[in-house]
């Protein structure tokens, strides 16, 4: 398969009070065209910085990533039409309604405005939203907002969708929803990234996991492979065995 | 749930919200200074006298009647005051249109002119006529300068006072209102850029939209635009108002004062960003935004005149933005002064605007 995304030697340093710290060291990967790449690693991790620097939102310290083959850091702006982004903090304005707040980026993201209009509807009655199309976000539930924030955040037709812990604080419906929202998007051909802290999500979803600990990639593998190499019937303990049993700040 | 478990968790509540507290720096330190702040401001402030205002004493008199008569008006100090009231300079020979050309520049706050036979009618017991010319775009200094003059003449014999008009009758309301528009764009403008940054930092918003191909400076414009727009209209809603409902005279460009608003509302947005980018909250950012702003709207001659504060305080004045906004919108639209008059302030107000946005721009985040 050919990668849509090619991370070399990536490194992340922050400055914290005088003391250098390492936040992402030496990592390399590829993710596939068209398939589900799952992040999983315990708090501090990494995770978060490396979907930072995937996303542009952040530059690394050392080394590359190209996505689509445009480079990080170089060709941001040649990036950021082709991505879809749904950050953790669902990030909708309260006090515009549900149609607008998806106006708001179909336009920031140039879409057309018939196109927009039509694929609004659509997403809409996808997530089955279409009859709180006028309602004001900020009376809307948690479930509501997540699935929201998801086609927020596609009504672009990106090609690659990053999906920062996409089910955190969801109930098991709403959390079923957006595993078939995620399965959809996959099927129509888009690649898709998400970090999760829940195994039971990266097992199901991902086509592979990367396993990072203390801002290092400590395995990179399809669930079931992970599984069978660590000899472990699920991705917990195979989660545990990498990382350790340590509780992290 | 008994009162003692209920006490103990608000005791657990108190602790905690105090940490939180304390664990907020940019918001600890206007928090406590900002008490300190007002009391000293508002002490000194609202004092209502005038202290050390620069007279200009043309003194054409033969005689040597109108030599106690100046002496005493130079040395004069206001009993709760300590400074003399007047910072007197002498000259002779000088006309009444001269005169008003020194005021018009901002060079004296009045001018007494006192005739050449001051002295002969003196002696003859005649009555005379002295001329005080003031700055009566400031009214207040003007107002205590009148008064202060009426009541020391009124001592000194058959003196009568001709005071002449320089910018029409004019009232406290006329005084005010410039200053008024000028601080209104500038709260404005500060507190809801900034407190919308800060807000849109908090719920994740500013970070949505930055994830998008927008760069961060069509956000600043776009956010600029915006405050230009709403700042610009919040000013003709408040002239006509002080027009339709109380008769505010305007002397001036209308052009001047959209210009001189236009610079300063840039300022105001520029700091707004600044502020928002140091504050990680809104509770933050409010304390902040009034650590600058409140000082402003009693040190820079809003309410009262420069000439009635302290030395000390009048430097800090000469650091805060507004107090150029207010003289450049006085000179307009009370004096009806042109640019030339209002380059220096119009320069100044460039300035800030230039050094805030030029901050703000790099303060501004893309991963906010």
């Amino acid at each position: 398969m050919e990668p849509i995304i090619e991370v070399r030697n990536l490194t992340k340093i922050f400055l914290s009070r005088g003391k250098k710290i390492t936040a992402v060291d030496d990592v390399s990967f590829d993710v596939f065209n068209g398939e589900i790449f799952g992040m999983i690693g315990p708090n501090g991790a990494g995770k978060s910085t490396i979907f930072s620097m995937l996303t542009t939102l952040i530059k690394p310290t050392g080394g590359s990533i190209k996505v689509a083959g445009f480079d990080v850091g170089k060709e941001d702006d040649r990036i950021r039409p082709i991505i879809g982004i749904v950050p953790q903090k669902l990030s909708l304005y309260p006090d515009l309604t549900a149609r607008e707040n998806l106006e708001l980026m179909g336009n920031l993201y140039d879409v057309p405005k018939p196109v927009m209009e039509e694929r609004i509807d659509y997403y809409l009655k996808l997530v089955g939203l279409e009859t709180h199309a006028d309602r004001f976000t900020g009376g809307f539930s948690g479930g509501m907002k997540q699935r929201l924030s998801v086609i927020c955040a596609v009504i672009h037709d990106p090609e690659i969708i990053f999906w920062d812990e996409p089910t955190t604080g969801l109930d098991p419906q709403t959390r079923q929803a957006i595993w078939k929202l995620a399965r959809k998007f996959n099927g129509e051909g888009k690649t898709l990234i998400f970090t999760t802290h829940y195994m039971e999500e990266a097992d199901k979803l991902s086509d592979r996991v990367a396993v990072m600990n203390l801002g290092k990639l400590v395995a990179l593998d399809a669930p079931g492979i992970l599984k069978e190499k660590s000899e472990s019937a699920n991705l917990e303990d195979v989660f545990i065995r990498l990382t350790g049993e340590e509780v992290r700040d | 749930m008994t009162i003692r478990t209920e006490l103990k968790h608000s005791w657990i509540i108190m602790i905690k919200e105090f940490r939180q507290l304390f664990r907020k720096k940019a918001l600890l330190v206007p928090l406590f200074l900002f008490p300190i702040i007002m009391i000293v401001f508002f002490g000194y402030g609202m004092g209502g006298t005038v202290k050390n205002a620069p007279i200009l004493i043309v003194n054409d008199d033969t005689g040597t009647a109108s030599g106690p008569l100046v002496q005493e008006i130079g040395s004069y100090t206001p009993k709760y005051g300590g400074n003399p009231m007047f910072s007197i300079t002498y000259t002779k020979d000088m006309s009444q249109s001269e005169a008003e050309s020194k005021i018009d520049a901002g060079l004296y706050k009045a001018v007494l002119l006192i005739p050449h036979d001051y002295s002969d009618r003196v002696a003859k017991n005649e009555s005379t006529t002295l001329t005080l010319l003031t700055d009566s775009s400031d009214t207040t200094t003007s107002g205590i300068i009148i008064n202060f003059m009426k009541q020391f003449l009124a001592k000194a014999g058959p003196v009568s006072l001709n005071i002449p008009k320089i910018y029409g009758d004019l009232e406290y309301l006329d005084f005010l209102t410039p200053a008024v528009i000028a601080l209104t764009i500038f709260f404005g403008s500060v507190a809801t850029t900034g407190s919308a940054i800060a807000g849109e930092k908090q719920d994740g918003t500013i970070v949505r939209i930055l994830m998008t191909p927008v760069s961060k400076r069509s956000v600043i414009l776009g956010k600029t635009l915006y405050q230009l727009i709403l700042q610009l209209a919040r000013a003709v809603i408040l002239i006509f108002a002080a027009f339709a409902i109380m008769g505010f005279k305007m002397n001036g460009s209308w052009l001047l004062v959209a210009l001189v608003l236009v610079i300063f509302t840039l300022g105001g947005v520029g700091l707004g960003i600044v502020m928002s980018a140091i504050a990680d909250d809104m509770e933050s950012f409010f304390q902040l935004n009034m650590l600058f702003t409140l000082p402003s709207m009693f040190v820079t001659g809003v309410f009262f005149p420069l000439s009635s504060i302290p030395d000390w305080m009048r430097y800090i004045a000469y650091l805060l933005p507004l107090t150029y906004a207010n003289n450049a919108m006085r000179a307009i639209m009370i004096k009806g002064q042109g640019l030339n008059a209002i380059s220096t302030d119009l320069i100044i107000l460039s300035l800030f605007a230039l050094i805030t946005f030029t901050a703000g721009v790099r303060l501004f985040r893309r991963e906010a």
